[in-house]
């Protein structure tokens, strides 16, 4: 069994969030979710004609961009960047690179918030939880993690405190 | 909350991603809902409010009195050691609210053709269904000692949280005393509502192994500890799901008998 991950960066009221939607046999056409204006890349395991790969970021605000490699064979490493998201606080794009089946890096891809201290937020609280939980569940063929080993001393306190202070309503 | 809450679904035809996507945003409203009435960081919020004296119960909205009739049941159920209204501060249900959050928010898939979802809510899972064709799903719990490890591998039919100190430093209030403590390194509860679970977590992570025989008398749910020493104690049907790169069970043999933790 194939499962394929599409990756969707929203912004809730005080939360960031991430849908990973999979399918077996995946044949989704991801035009379909409301908001879903593209980004949607034959991955290598689409064209073996099994499923379907994508990746993007709600509320998106500008086209996506992604790597040359996005029609690589079977197993290749490809890197697709979603489109620029408007959070309320700035705009940011999220990178992810897969390997064959694997994603094997999430990442900030760009980040304007005004030279605030909101990038410093958003790197050191959110996305390396968003990468933990990605590659942690991958590798160890499990859905996920319960125990929140992917946080820092004081993630909680310190993201709230954050959230809050930049105004994420 | 202020929390990162990941939500995975698992289909097997097209149909079921535009589901999906209607009911993501379902899920999302009920999480900013929760999030509003129930932050003790917003100091206008209605939790806020009821905490410093400013609004009765029955003036909060609805969902306030269900939580906090819920969190009194889970304090019932875990012998006090669960206790939002011994709270330094005033009450705070927060124990309990980050997983009937996340349950509420698996509400919204429920009713879509989906064979599975799951919502993550920084480590306290609801789920339900599986990977599909009866495959179940499986769950990772943090090594408390080794950040980015995990300690153990379980099924996870329903829900599951874990509680420690590990995470968050001295989070954890015993209910008796009002100061911090913890009598293990992490506590995970297994079973049909993580709202509840979440509540038994904390209890068993303050209460240590006397917590455990609580969670032993609770229909339908399990639960494991991590001593400060690495030592493993579990109940009787614990969902140990096997694994590669661990044990089959955990260290010691045998079903829920392991040498006491200092």
């Amino acid at each position: 069994m194939r499962r394929t991950p599409i990756v969707i960066t929203a912004t809730f009221a005080g939360l960031a969030g991430v849908l990973a939607f999979h399918t077996t046999p995946a044949k989704l056409s991801l035009g379909a979710l409301p908001g879903a204006s593209g980004t949607v890349q034959p991955s290598a395991a689409a064209s073996s004609g099994s499923s379907q790969r994508a990746q993007r970021a709600a509320g998106a605000s500008s086209p996506p961009r992604s790597s040359p490699t996005a029609k690589a064979k079977p197993g290749a490493t490809r890197t697709v960047v979603g489109p620029a998201v408007n959070y309320n606080f700035g705009v940011l794009s999220v990178s992810v690179t897969v390997s064959g089946n694997k994603i094997t890096k999430v990442g900030i891809a760009s980040l304007d918030d005004g030279g605030s201290q909101r990038s410093q937020f958003i790197d050191q609280q959110s996305i390396p939880i968003l990468i933990q939980e990605t590659l942690q569940a991958q590798s160890a063929n499990i859905q996920g993690v319960s125990g929140a080993s992917y946080t820092s001393a004081g993630f909680q306190q310190s993201l709230q405190a954050a959230l809050h202070t930049l105004g994420f309503q | 909350m202020g929390t990162v809450v990941t939500i995975d679904v698992y289909t097997t035809d097209a149909t079921g991603g535009e589901d999906a996507s209607r009911q993501l945003a379902t899920a999302r409203a009920l999480l900013q809902r929760a999030d509003a009435v129930f932050s003790t960081w917003q100091p206008h919020s209605p939790v806020s409010r009821l905490r410093r004296g400013e609004i009765t119960c029955a003036q909060a909205p609805a969902e306030v009195s269900e939580v906090l009739e819920q969190c009194a049941v889970a304090r019932e159920l875990s012998g006090g050691w669960f206790d939002p209204w011994a709270m330094p501060g005033g009450i705070d249900p927060t124990g309990y609210v980050k997983g009937w959050a996340a349950q509420r928010a698996l509400g919204a898939f429920r009713a879509s053709g989906v064979c599975g979802a799951i919502v993550n809510a920084a480590g306290d899972i609801a789920s339900f269904g599986d990977l599909g064709g009866g495959k179940l799903f499986r769950a990772g719990i943090a090594d408390p000692f080794s950040p980015g490890r995990l300690a153990e591998v379980v099924y996870l039919s329903r829900a599951i949280a874990t509680s420690g100190t590990y995470e968050r430093g001295n989070h954890l209030i015993d209910p008796r005393s009002g100061r911090p403590a913890a009598r293990v390194a992490s506590a995970s509860v297994t079973g049909p509502d993580l709202g509840l679970a979440d509540a038994l977590a904390t209890a068993v992570a303050v209460a240590g192994e006397t917590g455990l025989d609580l969670i032993e008398a609770l229909d339908g749910y399990e639960a494991l500890i991590i001593a400060f020493d690495g030592r493993r104690r579990w109940t009787e049907n614990f969902p140990f799901a096997p694994h590669a790169a661990l044990p089959l069970s955990p260290s010691v043999s045998g079903s829920g008998e392991v040498a006491p933790v200092g």
